[in-house]
């Protein structure tokens, strides 16, 4: 079995343009599959040339909710990303590490916040 | 049955005459309406999009609707952008090419809205941004577009219209949803009952996502905040009875006495912005996860 799989956005989308959540989902099933089988994963980016959060967000965003940090760290990759996409895509990785280290955090501080404001 | 309108200007004003107006007509059905616009000598092109999502709601309702008695300036403005064909009037060509045209579109088409937005902005006389800024205004309009397929429900569609005014070096365009709203999103997902008001800060704010599964979220408006913050633009969102708006940073929270159904997010960029919207320091792939 291969120990190591490169998948390509662009294949699986079938497009430059990255945006739909759909689109994030169906690149979630590649990598979480081979992840759980334990093939690491490179994921390429090349001929993308349009990433929005909200792809970014159920392709990788939502990994966190079944593998753990540093089980992503060692086996993800990614490649053929321009620096701006990069940082767009850190910023998915901090939130989704954030939501689900402790989701209700997210909901409670906000909801505490707003029940301060109207008293 | 004749409905006058006024004025239209993208602000808490113009956007309460539409709600208005959306009221007006909501209870109609098998009528012929004949939406008057003598009395308008304004009508900020951008605010077809909110228009349109009004007028083909009523339609929607058996409804049929004639726009008549239009000014030459406002015949112009809202031919040029193709508004005004959906509505048998013929189209003007935009001369000086400034605008970007009245759409429609369904919850799958976002792809569409990108090819719609690409079309507009290379070559079209739109103006001569940096790269740095039409990336960040161009991303800033598809996380809009996604945002109302992910949270609206809309199955009226999802409506835009643009409009570039050279002289002050504004480009202001429109994105309307006719789905659920920030208020009602919150409140089935997460069973947070707020204001409306409350609603739209909740979901600009930095710490949350009406997301409860296992895709995260909550990212697209926040980037959109900073963006606008930091280019000297101004952010107008309505959702139900909800007024948002931040302009050259300043945020102002209010209320409108009837509620809008669904949800309207303007976007007024400076064009003249000379950022280079550069990252600060490199980032490297094998630092991400």
């Amino acid at each position: 079995m291969k120990q190591q799989l490169k998948i390509s956005v662009y294949e699986i989308v079938g497009s430059n343009i990255c945006m739909a959540s759909d689109d994030g989902e169906k690149v979630y099933k590649q990598i979480a599959s081979a992840l759980r089988s334990g093939v690491k994963v490179i994921l390429s980016f090349r001929n993308v040339d349009t990433l929005i959060t909200a792809f970014l967000n159920a392709a990788i965003g939502q990994l966190y909710s079944e593998f753990p940090e540093s089980y992503i760290r060692e086996n993800l990759e990614v490649s053929d990303m321009d620096q701006d996409d990069l940082a767009l895509l850190k910023r998915v990785v901090e939130t989704a590490k954030a939501y689900f280290k402790n989701p209700g955090r997210f909901n409670r501080a906000r909801k505490e916040a707003l029940e301060e404001d109207d008293e | 049955m004749n409905i006058y309108i006024q004025d239209i200007n993208s602000d808490y004003n113009g956007f309460n005459s539409l709600i208005n107006l959306e009221h007006q007509l909501s209870e109609l059905t098998f009528e012929e309406i004949y939406i008057d616009m003598s009395a308008v000598n304004w009508f900020d092109a951008n605010m077809a999009a909110p228009f349109g999502a009004i007028l083909y709601k009523t339609s929607r309702n058996s409804n049929s609707i004639t726009i008549c008695n239009t000014t030459s300036g406002i015949e112009k403005i809202l031919s040029k952008n193709n508004f005004l064909s959906y509505y048998g009037h013929s189209r003007k060509f935009d001369t000086y090419r400034t605008t970007i045209e009245y759409r429609r579109f369904e919850t799958k088409d976002s792809l569409d809205f990108v090819n719609y937005i690409k079309m507009y902005l290379v070559g079209k006389g739109l103006p001569d941004m940096s790269i740095g800024l039409r990336r960040k205004f161009e991303l800033s309009l598809y996380e809009i577009f996604e945002n109302a397929v992910v949270h609206s429900n809309t199955e009226l569609g999802i409506y835009s219209c643009g409009q570039y005014f050279p002289n002050i070096n504004r480009l202001d365009f429109t994105i309307t949803d006719l789905g659920i709203g920030f208020r009602r999103n919150i409140k089935e997902r997460i069973g947070l009952n707020i204001s409306s008001d409350q609603a739209i800060e909740w979901a600009i704010s930095e710490i949350h996502t009406t997301k409860t599964g296992s895709i995260p979220g909550g990212n697209g408006l926040k980037l959109l905040k900073e963006f606008i913050s930091l280019n000297g633009g101004c952010v107008q969102i309505v959702s139900d009875r909800g007024y948002w708006q931040m302009k050259y940073g300043n945020i102002i929270s209010k209320s409108f006495l009837l509620p809008f159904p669904g949800s309207i997010i303007n976007l007024e960029f400076n064009t003249a912005d000379s950022k280079k919207y550069q990252l600060s320091s490199e980032i490297s792939p094998n630092e991400i996860f």
